[in-house]
């Protein structure tokens, strides 16, 4: 009971003030970093590894903007939901590489037993 | 103590415990379903054989974002971490579709390999089997020359052979192979004439065989043509019919024509009277 009532009031005193939150700077050059990966992966030649790397920039943008507002608490959600983007997006685009790959030696193999 | 302002609070908080409390079952807001959803189709999918640690990544913020929700139920950061469940969910469905693909690419390429391998194989065994057949044939012409030289030597033992300009002659008597004036073959002439195809069938496959009948000078020219003629056939045909090719043979009649002696005796006269077998004819020796 005690405990419950309590948590009820957090909310409150944590809206009053925000700044006390730190600064996420980790999370962020984490966020930015997987981003540049993704890049660096060509995530933006596939179509959902492009969607999740565009989702990760705009929510680092938003980040920023927020910290720039003494929002560390919003910045430093929306730059978890960016990472977890960010990496889905690196992921996505090793994927579509290692997918490609793995047609290739697939033609490669059949066109050697079928073939001459 | 107890203003307006404080009274409401308390009254609002009292309500909240008894909405989290009370009934315990809010509706989840559709990110946490989400989440829940996405856990789920990764933790039965392949991701659990390939990817466990991401599943257990995915798993552990699924139960962050569940234990907000149970504190509070309302607050925008579900939302977020909800987010953040869902898409470590995927991460691990991703992580291991890549582990996937990259185990095709080596099956496919060490099936590439095992067929690089396999005609490589198949090849060198042709190979093999080529160099066999050659030696098998080197082998068997070897010995077809062997037996024709063979053949050949035990023919100058029973026939007179020499070479002059129109290729290998082979001359065989008139009066060992047929009865005066006859065309008939005698029985003695076959054993002869089985050695001469014999000599003639191992040698070269493509040389000519021309069959010259000859007579001595007496009598009429036309019946000594006509005789000689008919012999020079008997002697063609039988040597055919020992396995020489027909297309080979010729028969010629040529009667008293080229004497290999004198007429004006007895034994030149007998001379006369022969079969000349002519091998060669410009394609062979």
């Amino acid at each position: 009971m005690k405990r419950s009532r309590s948590l009820l009031f957090m909310p409150f005193v944590l809206a009053a003030c925000g700044g006390s939150f730190p600064v996420p700077t980790e999370r962020l050059s984490s966020a930015e970093g997987a981003s540049r990966t993704a890049h660096e992966l060509n995530a933006e030649g596939d179509p959902q590894a492009a969607l999740h790397l565009k989702l990760a920039n705009e929510q680092i943008e938003k980040a920023k903007a927020a910290m720039k507002n003494d929002d560390n608490k919003a910045a430093d959600l929306l730059l978890q939901r960016a990472s977890a983007d960010a990496e889905l997006s690196v992921q996505l685009a090793k994927g579509a590489k290692a997918k490609a790959d793995a047609q290739s030696a697939q033609d490669r193999a059949a066109a050697l037993r079928g073939g001459k | 103590m107890k203003t307006q302002a404080s009274r409401f609070l308390l009254a609002a908080s009292v309500a909240s415990i008894v909405g989290v409390m009370g009934c315990g079952a809010t509706v989840p807001p559709p990110e946490l379903v989400a989440a829940r959803t996405a856990y789920k189709k990764a933790a039965d999918g392949p991701a659990n054989k390939e990817s466990p640690a991401q599943v257990h990544e995915a798993q552990l913020a699924l139960d962050v974002a569940e234990k907000k929700w149970a504190e509070i139920p309302d607050s925008a950061e579900v939302k977020d971490l909800a987010y953040v469940a869902q898409r470590k969910a995927e991460l691990a469905e991703a992580t291991a579709d890549t582990s996937l693909a990259v185990k095709q690419k080596d099956l496919s390429e060490r099936g590439a390999q095992q067929a690089q391998v396999d005609a490589l194989r198949s090849t060198q065994d042709q190979l093999t089997k080529t160099k066999e057949e050659l030696e098998r044939e080197k082998q068997r012409r070897a010995d077809a020359e062997k037996r024709a030289a063979q053949a050949m030597a035990d023919l100058q033992k029973i026939a007179a052979v020499k070479q002059d300009s129109r290729g290998v002659v082979i001359t065989l008597s008139g009066g060992v192979l047929f009865k005066t004036g006859e065309s008939k073959l005698l029985p003695a002439a076959m054993a002869q004439l089985n050695q001469v195809a014999d000599a003639l069938s191992g040698n070269n496959p493509d040389a000519t065989i021309e069959v010259d009948g000859y007579t001595d000078n007496q009598g009429k020219d036309a019946t000594n043509r006509e005789l000689s003629q008919k012999r020079a056939t008997s002697v063609a045909d039988y040597i055919v019919s020992r396995g020489i090719a027909k297309d080979r043979v010729k028969a010629v009649g040529k009667g008293s024509d080229s004497p290999i002696a004198d007429n004006t005796s007895t034994e030149g006269r007998a001379q006369n009277r022969r079969v000349e077998i002519v091998v060669g004819g410009g394609a062979a020796k």
